[in-house]
């Protein structure tokens, strides 16, 4: 498990004084430049108004921050289930797992469906392994680095992304062919300074969108490898993206270790909104409305003592499929905020929770090294 | 996982775009839960009839369902 994480400083000739001195990696108009830390501060420094300073700067910003939770407070007319009130409560949840696929040596850390409904890839410590639901045509294959802790599939079904401590996200094209080698067809897209944590292709094959431990989400073409935007915002690492499920859409969210989560324009880079949880915010799954731009719904329980890894949706909406560090899938009513069901499957912690494209089953990988396939 | 560390600064650079995003997120147009909240209960309501984990499918339509002989792909 990785817990440090190591910044390498680059030295060397800075892009505006041209002094040797250690450098500082910044973007300016999305383009990257090496500035040593000095013509940072002065460059910033240019753009001040008269009397401004870094105080008051900063005491603006919690200004700010203070209007933006006042205004929000204001919207805090009604709770979700309140307004649920009147929806039919759901019957009992039952769901038996249908297949529990053992081909993993280790943890599994990410899964991913094919829009095919009937192939899935998943990746562990060592292997990243594409199966078929139905059968057991597998191909198996050896990464480079230890942990690899994000994967995809294309939309086509045709080509498969992942990547984790190599910095790197790499893109296999699949062949039915299990002889083949895919290690060889391996072709490395996105470059982060640090483990990339997510990867998702956009409506396409042509575009991958990445994030990463170095605290960047970033969009890339992956028949040239082009750098196409890097968003910039978090202050921490980054550890989950989603994209927003319109065709037309060009929004994504992303999960970050400095307890924000943020909406990002795709075409531009820039961060549209931002929700921030606080310390005494563990262990709970938290309903987020973009619209009414805050929390609008929290699901948890006393008797849940462990974080939540992963999520996701069913195709309603109306259920919530939850796994968490305590080994255990909780289901929720979205509506209403009640819990209506414990999976216990696994030995270990939850990793990936995936609802299937078509919505009629789900599946989850853990740590105990399996995926269970549930099916309706 | 533990946690990354934050990555924090005193620069001036960082203080501006702080400011910067800040302003912008100010001037975000909102609704009130109350009309959220009915519009998200419309939306579970319209597609829970195409939601099989909600409503369970009929065997014959299941793909999933265990068939007598497994197909190679």
């Amino acid at each position: 498990m990785c817990d440090q994480t190591f910044v390498a400083i680059t030295f060397g000739p800075c892009d505006s004084c041209s002094q040797n001195k250690p450098l500082m990696n910044i973007y300016l108009q999305n383009e990257p430049v090496n500035y040593c830390s000095l013509c940072v501060e002065l460059m910033a420094c240019q753009g001040l108004a008269k009397g401004e300073t870094v105080s008051t700067l900063r005491a603006e910003s919690e200004n700010l921050k203070a209007k933006l939770e006042e205004e929000r407070a204001k919207l805090h007319d009604v709770e979700l289930h309140q307004v649920a009130e009147k929806v039919e409560t759901l019957g009992q949840f039952v769901i038996k797992t249908r297949r529990t696929l053992k081909g993993h040596g280790n943890k599994v850390l990410c899964m991913d469906w094919c829009r095919d409904k009937r192939r899935m890839v998943s990746s562990s410590q060592v292997i990243m392994r594409s199966a078929a639901v139905c059968v057991l045509q597998e191909h198996a294959v050896t990464m480079p680095c230890t942990w690899v802790m994000a994967c995809a599939y294309a939309p086509s079904g045709c080509v498969i992304a992942c990547g984790g401590l190599d910095n790197k996200c790499s893109v296999y094209p699949l062949s039915l062919d299990k002889n083949e080698n895919l290690a060889a067809k391996k072709k490395s897209v996105a470059m982060h300074t640090n483990y990339l944590s997510a990867c998702s292709f956009t409506n396409s094959d042509m575009q991958l969108l990445t994030s990463s431990g170095d605290g960047t989400c970033a969009l890339w073409d992956v028949e040239s490898g082009q750098l196409l935007q890097s968003f910039h915002g978090h202050s921490a690492d980054v550890l989950s993206l989603d994209l927003a499920p319109s065709e037309t859409g060009n929004t994504f969210v992303s999960g970050g270790c400095d307890k924000k989560a943020n909406v990002w324009d795709m075409r531009s880079g820039q961060n549209i909104q931002s929700f921030e949880t606080h310390e005494s915010d563990i262990n709970s799954c938290r309903l987020y409305d973009l619209r009414a731009d805050r929390e609008v719904a929290i699901y948890s329980k006393e008797s849940i003592i462990f974080g939540a890894s992963s999520v996701d949706f069913s195709l309603s909406g109306r259920l919530l499929f939850a796994g968490y560090n305590d080994y255990n899938i909780n289901v929720w009513d979205v509506l209403k905020g009640t819990r209506v069901a414990i999976l216990f499957g696994h030995e270990n912690r939850v990793s990936t929770v995936r609802v299937s494209p078509d919505g009629t089953a789900f599946c989850s990988g853990s740590w105990d090294n399996t995926l269970d396939f549930n099916p309706v | 996982m533990e946690a990354g560390k934050v990555y924090s600064s005193n620069t001036v650079l960082q203080a501006r775009k702080a400011v910067e995003q800040l302003r912008l997120e100010a001037g975000l147009e909102r609704i009130k839960i109350s009309a959220a909240a009915a519009q998200l209960v419309q939306y579970c309501q319209e597609n829970r009839r195409g939601d099989p984990l909600l409503t369970g499918i009929a065997a014959s339509s299941n793909p999933f369902k265990d068939k007598k002989t497994c197909v190679l792909l």
